[in-house]
């Protein structure tokens, strides 16, 4: 049993089936997740980076049960949970909970507190309304940082970050073992991000649940996370070590994501500028109805080969440890001890000064 | 910014209102009620209905007669009101007003039953079909729709045909039939709610089906049911009436509204009109208070339109600046206050003492959290105030020319021309009927006058320009076939159609992804630097100044704090909100541990607290901070707004320095 991990995903596959017309050909389905894979252990928290429409929010879902799964497992200490039957689901669900984007629609404008966090507990341990529920959810309030008052707030009468940290309260009452954010801080203020995203830590050391923390932004990603995985037109690209990714990733994808990055230091950014230039070729994503053969990246990659309009790279092992999904390290030229980010430089110059 | 004259300004006069300015945090309830009795319609039905309310429930308390005592004596037939029989007598002697009061009774239970039956079969079965969905769910509607289409009355005869003649069993029918409209009602906000993200957190948290139907849809339905029913209680009633009046409803005896009418149309021609009118106005009276009651709570529950529209106040006497413009600056802000009319005639101050000065070529970045005053701030300089608010103070200067009182149609003239804006959400800004090279093409033909053959070579020339690929192709496209970035480079490019002096950015990458955020970023700084323009580039990332921005304006509670070179603000900030908000950015963080926060929230416009408004949250607070809004003082080329400016320095931020604390 300990060999096995606590959570895993395995080559998850999500299609959205293209809505049929009358007199119509039906379009081809929306290829949302292609083969995702990685596992979290306790106490530990998985990022998952990538930008908009890239898939993140769609194995979260998947992952939650709300959209069903095209192929893959997912298991939670060794037990395919995309098979749990709606007896069992109730058991599932108090073991894997969601704190989700926008604090404000994720709770329902017409109960307060008490309510909000309360059915929670009632439907998973069976306390009903009453003071012994109100005394649990009052502990769950100190546990996020909000006084006892907010007992008695509706949604609209909080503060955006507050509303995000009842949203915590609720994912905690059912003592989850696993918690999935996703854009969990991204629609907050910076000063109000961190307050949650300390929370979150706080919440992590003294339970040890698990996070599946799901962000646009990299540098909150890599704050949170032990590992990440970068995200592309719903394949996972590039995943490993988060410091180690983040300091010398191998995907040029994540290269770019990373030196997208604007640095709050004019004089930093000024050079951080340039090298994300090196990257610019105003090119757009494919549609994920209809991805190309080869590398989702080709036609953003500043250092395109031709194998990779054919072929869609397999995972190879990265000088991190990790995985990474690119010609580069299997078929390319050879990088002589290069890192990618060098490699990338170096081909930018030989190109600007032909 | 950086001229000698730069402004000092004293802490402006109005101290004192620590009222409420916008609309305080007020329970949708309480508001709902509020507007209704404000509603003289909603007022005038909701007595209406009191009076029928008592009728019904206790009729002998106000009927003065027995409603179905005949005169024997056949003296007093069609009599017209008299003070014995108020509204007068029916052909058999009765009393009219007595019988419309108990004819209250029957129009209500024709509701009851009707509407009972309409909801309590309609609403299961539209939130059924609507959270299932698919093919389950094509069937029932295609079902309903049917049901839809076929008359009510008829609906209501067939079964009586079934059944036996009576009002009752009408109703009945009648019920079956409105059904169909709480269907269509109930499923359409179904379908909407389950998209919700609040229903799939309550389905993560394991609530079953049923229980959120129940406690999470129904609720956010109930507004629309309402109204809804409401509406259909008016119809219910003349439906009655009309069978009534048909002979199919009520008892020929009974004080029905509509068998009321039934027995005096046939006599009124000769016993006049007076036979028509208790029965008549009753129903009529009754129908349009349940129109009035539902058209109430309709606008009752909507939304304030005031928070939405981008209307424009009619200035009222802007009181002058103190202090001198700079004479060579392209946009030039004096001292401005805008404010908002909020409850009870009180008065929410949401910018206060607001100045800056942006040169040609200069691209200053404004930066502050939600509710800072960024937007409000540019919004006010352009004559944009959004209704009710106004500008109360100040003066604004563009190229030259004093433009604080301008009117509207002056105001035309220049923006969109002289003045760019590029807005948040490129999608939302274009019109997604309308072809993208149209679109762009609408503001050269207004303002330069230009052919239509020439303004779609010029567009294409701008899309090339701001670097959409195949620009001739894409001007025939429409705006849901641009990507996020795609269609921001669009509304970069309607900004600057008209060869605009002054660029107004107001979070364009707000929205777009991390890569692409840094496309549009050198988009802009590229046509500023051909243009010579000047740039006002708002937003609440510090990364985004920090690459852009010559200069840098940082904003906390409607007021500056601090403006600067963006090399000052980012390694030497003057204001201890600057450096807090520094600090709280995770890239300014290494390794792990807890990071920086800023402790308590951005204080709301309605309870600014006195003093310096970052003084609950600021960690050098001392009493001297909280009795006077501190000045904007100059400190060589810079202004700032603390007391303790000259004590505190802060070099680098480093995660050691103290951050926030309340004081
Ligand atoms: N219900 C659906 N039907 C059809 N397509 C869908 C559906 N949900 C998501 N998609 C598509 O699947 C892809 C992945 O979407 P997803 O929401 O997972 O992206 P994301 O990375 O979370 O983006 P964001 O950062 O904007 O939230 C997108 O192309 C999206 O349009
Ligand atoms: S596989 Fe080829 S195109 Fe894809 S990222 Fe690697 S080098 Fe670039
Ligand atoms: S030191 Fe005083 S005046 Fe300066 S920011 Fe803090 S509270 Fe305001
Ligand atoms: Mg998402």
């Amino acid at each position: 049993m300990s060999d096995k991990p606590f959570f895993s995903v395995d080559d998850l596959h999500v299609h959205f089936a293209g809505r049929s017309r009358l007199f119509r050909p039906t379009p081809p389905p929306v290829k949302a997740v292609n083969g995702i894979s990685f596992s979290i252990e306790p106490h530990r928290t998985f990022g998952l980076v990538g930008e908009s429409g890239s898939g993140k929010s769609t194995v979260a879902r998947a992952i939650l049960q709300l959209v069903d799964i095209q192929s893959g497992t997912i298991t939670l200490d060794g037990e395919d949970v995309t098979k749990v039957s709606s007896g069992d689901e109730l058991t599932f669900r108090s073991r894997v909970q969601a704190v989700l984007q926008d604090p404000f629609s994720s709770l329902n404008q017409v109960h307060q507190t008490r309510t909000i966090v309360g059915d929670a507990i009632t439907r998973h341990f069976g306390i009903n309304a009453g003071a012994d529920r109100d005394e649990e959810v009052m502990t769950l309030l100190d546990e996020v940082g909000l006084s006892r008052e907010f007992l008695d707030r509706y949604p609209y009468e909080m503060s955006g970050g507050q509303r995000q940290r009842i949203s915590i309260a609720r994912a905690l009452a059912v003592k989850p073992e696993l918690i999935i954010a996703d854009e969990a801080t991204s629609a907050l203020d910076v000063s109000i991000q961190s307050q949650v995203i300390n929370v979150l830590k706080r919440v992590q050391a003294d339970t040890g649940v698990a996070y599946l923390f799901i962000a646009h932004d990299l540098e909150v990603v890599k704050h949170m996370s032990d590992e990440v995985g970068v995200m592309y037109l719903g394949y996972l690209v590039e995943k490993g070590d988060a410091e180690k990714i983040y300091n010398g990733p191998t995907h040029p994808y994540t290269e770019m994501l990373i030196a997208s990055i604007p640095m709050p230091n004019p004089v930093v950014q000024a050079e951080r500028r340039s090298l994300r230039q090196s990257f610019d070729n105003d090119a757009e994503p494919p549609s994920p109805a209809s991805l190309p053969p080869g590398c989702p990246f080709e036609n953003r990659c500043p250092v395109t080969m031709d194998i990779c309009r054919e072929e869609m790279p397999a995972p190879t092992i990265g000088h991190h440890g990790g995985e990474v999904r690119c010609h580069l390290h299997t078929s390319g030229p050879e990088l002589g001890g290069e890192s990618v980010v060098q490699f990338i430089e170096s081909t930018a110059r030989r190109s600007s000064t032909v | 910014m950086t001229t000698e004259t730069s402004p000092t300004v004293e802490a402006p006069a109005p101290l004192a209102p620590e009222a409420p300015i916008e609309p305080a945090v007020d329970s949708p309830r309480r508001r709902f009620w509020r507007r209704m009795l404000r509603n003289p319609l909603a007022v005038f039905s909701m007595l209406w209905f009191l009076v029928l309310l008592v009728a019904w429930v206790a009729p002998d308390l106000i009927a003065t007669h027995d409603p179905f005592k005949q005169d024997v004596t056949l003296q007093r037939l069609f009599e017209t009101p008299s003070a014995d029989h108020w509204l007068g007598t029916d052909q058999f002697g009765r009393d009219h007003y007595s019988r419309v009061i108990y004819g209250a009774g029957f129009a209500f239970r024709s509701i009851l039953i009707a509407m009972s039956i309409a909801v309590g079969v309609g609403v299961p079965i539209g939130l059924f079909s609507g959270w299932k969905g698919g093919r389950f769910d094509r069937a029932v509607m295609w079902v309903n729709d049917v049901l839809f289409s076929l008359p009510i009355v008829l609906l209501a005869m067939a079964v009586i045909i079934v059944l036996t003649p009576s009002l009752t069993n009408a109703m009945i029918g009648v019920g079956i039939a409105m059904s169909t409209r709480f269907v269509r009602l109930t499923r359409a906000v179904t379908l909407a709610e389950k998209e919700e993200l609040y229903v799939d957190a309550a389905r993560i948290t394991g609530i079953s089906t049923p229980r959120i139907l129940g406690r999470y849809i129904v609720p956010n339905l109930l507004p629309s049911l309402v109204i809804q029913a409401a509406i259909i209680s008016g119809a219910i009633i003349l439906i009655g009436a009309t069978l009534s009046f048909l002979g199919i409803g009520a008892n020929l005896d009974d004080p029905d509204w509509g068998v009321m009418l039934n027995r005096s149309q046939s006599i009124f021609r000769q016993e006049g009109v007076w036979q028509i009118v208790p029965a008549g106005m009753a129903l009529v009276l009754t129908v349009l208070s349940f129109n009035l009651l539902g058209d109430a709570i309709r606008d009752a529950l909507g939304r304030d339109a005031s928070n939405n529209a981008l209307t424009v106040t009619k200035r009222v006497s802007v009181a002058a600046a103190q202090t001198e413009h700079s004479p060579d600056a392209l946009l030039s802000i004096r001292d401005m206050d805008v404010e908002f009319p909020g409850q009870a005639g009180q008065i929410s101050e949401i910018l206060n003492g607001v100045s800056l000065d942006l040169r040609a070529g200069e691209t200053l970045g404004v930066v502050g959290e939600s509710g800072s005053g960024k937007s409000m701030t540019m919004l006010s300089a352009l004559g944009l105030t959004p209704a009710p608010g106004r500008m109360t103070r100040g003066s604004v200067r563009f190229d030259g020319r004093d433009v604080t009182n301008l009117s509207e149609a002056e105001w035309a003239k220049i923006r969109g021309k002289e003045i760019g804006v590029i807005f948040q959400e490129p999608i939302a800004v274009l019109n997604p009927a309308i072809k993208v090279g149209a679109q762009i093409a609408e503001p050269l033909r207004i303002h330069m006058g230009m052919s239509k053959a020439d303004a779609r070579e010029r567009a294409a020339e701008l899309l090339a320009e701001v670097r959409v690929p195949d620009p001739v192709r894409r001007l025939d496209q429409y705006p849901h076939e641009f990507s996020g970035g795609m269609a921001q480079r669009v509304g970069i490019a309607m900004a600057l159609a008209c060869e605009p002096k002054l660029l107004i950015a107001d979070e364009p990458s707000t929205a777009l992804d991390v890569t692409v955020q840094g496309q549009i970023l050198d988009l802009i700084s590229e046509v500023q630097e051909r243009r010579q323009m000047g740039v006002i580039l708002i937003t609440h990332d510090l990364g985004v100044i920090a690459e852009a921005a010559d200069r840098v304006l940082v904003m906390y509670g409607g007021q500056v704090v601090e403006t600067a070179s963006a090399h000052d603000v980012f390694l030497h900030p003057r204001h201890p909100y600057s450096h807090a908000l520094l600090e709280t950015m995770p890239q300014n963080h290494d390794g792990g541990g807890d990071l920086p926060v800023i402790d308590g929230m951005v204080p709301s416009a309605t309870a600014w607290p006195s003093g310096c408004r970052f003084a609950p949250r600021c960690g050098f607070a001392t009493d001297a901070c909280v009795s006077a809004i501190p000045p904007l003082e100059r400190v060589d080329n810079d202004l700032v707004r603390c007391v303790r400016h000259s004590e505190i320095t802060f070099g680098q931020p480093v995660a050691d320095q103290p951050v926030g604390g309340t004081a």
